[in-house]
């Protein structure tokens, strides 16, 4: 019944007319960024941080998520027909809905896929509603060494399921903890790496780490090959796929949602991992798994689905736990910072209006994808036509635009296109950014959590294995970090390895 | 892989490059560590995690290194072979030459010419083009951040902006 209420105070929260212009604009963008390739949500996301600055927390964070699972929507058009995937969560989607395209079945693609992932979305949101405060106020009884060692799970997860090797994505994850604690300690104000610049007291901003990693070093590596897109330009026709599509997609859209909707819940995991677990889970449990890489409707749905369900899911450690799982969500955190806020058990409690607020926004922008994405597609398919010789200047201006008033300051831009640069050469030699900057997030939060733990237990490291939760998040990370030792789990962690960043 | 893209010991293993890179980098975090003041475990100091965190860098980055020299590595130039290098290179310096430029002209003045380079040079979109979307787009952003979301863009000496 409580549940009932909160959720009718949220809707009030997010049917203000102020609140749906900005739920919209999100949505909006979240699905043309899906639909360019060359930028992603993280790039949108950091790009339009600052805008946050001018409304209420409520509308800032709403746009903020929009852009995320709007991204999420977006991204299969480009995959089914382009067959570039607008972004890392639709890389699976290419397989098959570009086939199906290519047989003429391109409106069944885009239609199982914009369903499947409001089915998938709208289920996120339901478990949310009712996981999330039952894990708040479970989570109230954490203590500084349950949060130092579910941040190091947390990390841990995301450098095992990095590409690459994994002691280049730990050295990566090392490199973000020490960037993320430049600047005046928290403890004793002392500066730290600041070489005397005063730009560096308050430490580096995450938009010109995020944007100079992701949005610059992305636009670099675009521009070694010329792109080529092979669009679909036959007419798009009978969106609503068939019984027999619906009959083929129901089991792979309900596996599909259960299972991104626990893989976004865990650190370190997220949209990218579920896409990819669904379409290994659909291959495998398929009767005629050879139709699989050839237009089988299936490939499409559970990726879709997964992806979906697992962007809503990652909402909870954010919210409950104040514990970012994924990149995006760190970037969201930055947005509830930006307002003072800090997400976290008492988030729920303390501030009902924006979480319930937050919750039923997304509800109302996965409607409007499902408006957005159907009836005009006609219109996502021209923008798909846009040069990308001429997209990425504008990706760059915007991207400067952005760092710029993000701070007002023009030292960030210099962050920016040295970390782009740097970006850049990481990824020639098999660095993966993702743990980098989400290490750069969580890096003051463990830090302040290990110095306070080892304060109040007097210095005895006891305390993280004495206390269950902490004790199993440790051991969890422990074992993955030992896993690619073993040949066959090696094997394993690089077919589910992915790059998060792209 | 090739012999010839594949090394062990030799200067053009990339792998050993990013290796030493990052046994560099955690040597200066430890050293920094060091100088910070680690503080004792009861009450750590402000360079406790990051002398900790040098340490890791050094593990992680020996471990690079020892499976550089082993296994082999690609070389520095396989990475960059079948690609357009030059372009990526091109855009760098466009960059750079902005970010000195920026602070003493100002964004529009520093903005324009480098959208014109990047649409000229990368992949050339044509003059009658290039020109009005070098112009617009940055002509239109500052419009916007400055009249509308008053916000002030660096305006340079000339105070152009």
């Amino acid at each position: 019944m409580d549940t009932l209420i909160n959720v009718a105070h949220g809707f009030g929260v997010a049917l203000l007319p102020v609140n749906l212009l900005y739920c919209f604009i999100g949505v909006f963008i979240g699905t043309l960024v899906g639909v360019l390739p060359g930028i992603g949500p993280i790039s949108a996301m950091s790009l339009l941080l600052p805008v946050t600055l001018s409304g209420t927390p409520e509308s800032g964070i709403i746009m903020m998520a929009g852009i995320y699972y709007g991204s999420m929507y977006g991204g299969s058009t480009t995959s089914i027909l382009v067959n570039i995937p607008g972004e890392a969560a639709s890389v699976v989607t290419c397989i098959d809905g570009h086939q199906m395209a290519k047989q003429g079945r391109a409106g069944p693609a885009l239609g199982i896929s914009a369903f499947g992932s409001f089915i998938a979305g709208t289920f996120a949101l339901i478990a949310l509603m009712l996981v999330a405060p039952k894990l708040a106020s479970v989570a109230i009884a954490f203590g500084p060494a349950e949060y130092f060692s579910l941040m190091v799970l947390g990390l841990v997860v995301l450098t095992f399921l990095t590409q690459g090797s994994m002691p280049k994505a730990l050295l990566m994850a090392c490199i973000g903890v020490v960037l993320g604690l430049i600047g005046l300690d928290s403890i004793t104000a002392q500066p730290r790496l600041t070489f005397g610049r005063m730009e560096l007291i308050d430490g580096i901003g995450l938009v010109p780490v995020v944007m100079g990693l992701f949005g610059v070093a992305e636009v670099l590596l675009n521009t070694e090959q010329a792109i080529k897109r092979d669009i679909i330009n036959t007419r798009i026709t009978h969106l609503l796929p068939t019984k027999e599509d619906w009959k083929a997609s129901a089991g792979p859209v309900g596996r599909g949602t259960i299972l991104g909707f626990f893989l976004g819940i865990l650190p370190g995991g997220g949209a990218v991992v579920a896409s990819f677990a669904s379409y290994a889970l659909e291959k495998r449990l398929s009767k005629t798994p050879e139709r699989f890489g050839h237009g089988a409707i299936e490939g499409v749905a559970g990726p879709e689905s997964a992806n979906n369900a697992a962007a809503g899911g990652a909402f909870i450690p954010l919210m409950t736990l104040g514990i970012p799982p994924n990149v995006v969500m760190a970037l969201l955190l930055g947005a509830f910072v930006i307002h003072g806020l800090q997400p976290g058990p008492l988030l729920i409690t303390q501030n009902p209006g924006l979480f319930w607020g937050i919750v039923a926004s997304m509800y109302i922008g996965n409607v409007m994808l499902l408006v957005l994405n159907l009836p005009l597609i006609g219109m996502w398919v021209q923008l798909l036509k846009l040069p990308y010789n001429i997209l990425f200047p504008l990706i760059i201006l915007f991207t400067i635009l952005g760092v710029y008033c993000s701070s007002n300051n023009v030292f960030d831009v210099y962050v920016m296109i040295a970390f782009g640069i740097a970006g850049y050469f990481m990824r020639k030699l098999g660095y993966e950014p993702a743990p980098l900057v989400l290490a750069f997030v969580l890096g003051p939060m463990m830090e302040n959590n290990l110095r306070k733990s080892l304060i109040l237990s007097q210095g005895d490291l006891w305390t993280f294995v004495q206390r269950p939760i902490s004790a199993v998040c440790l051991i969890f990370a422990l074992v993955l970090l030992i896993a690619p030792l073993l040949p066959s789990l090696r094997k394993k962690r690089e077919l589910v390895a992915l790059d998060e960043g792209a | 892989m090739t012999n010839q893209t594949n090394v062990k010991l030799r200067l053009s293993n990339s792998e050993l490059w990013g290796g030493l890179i990052g046994l560099a980098l955690g040597g200066f975090v430890i050293w920094s560590g060091v100088k910070l003041k680690l503080g004792t475990i009861n009450d750590p100091g402000s360079g406790y995690v990051l002398f900790y965190t040098g340490i890791l860098m050094c593990v992680f980055a020996g471990t690079i290194i020892v499976s550089a020299l082993t296994d082999g590595a690609p070389t520095l130039a396989s990475r960059w072979e079948n690609v357009r290098w030059s372009k990526p290179l091109l855009l760098i310096g466009c960059l750079v030459a902005f970010s000195i430029a920026l602070e003493p002209l100002g964004f529009l003045l520093s903005s324009i010419p480098l959208m014109l380079l990047l649409l000229r040079l990368i992949d050339p979109v044509r003059w009658t083009l290039a020109i009005p979307i070098a112009v617009l787009a940055p002509s239109g952003m500052w419009w916007v951040l400055k009249r509308l979301l008053l916000i002030q863009l660096p305006s340079g000496l000339f105070g152009i902006g």
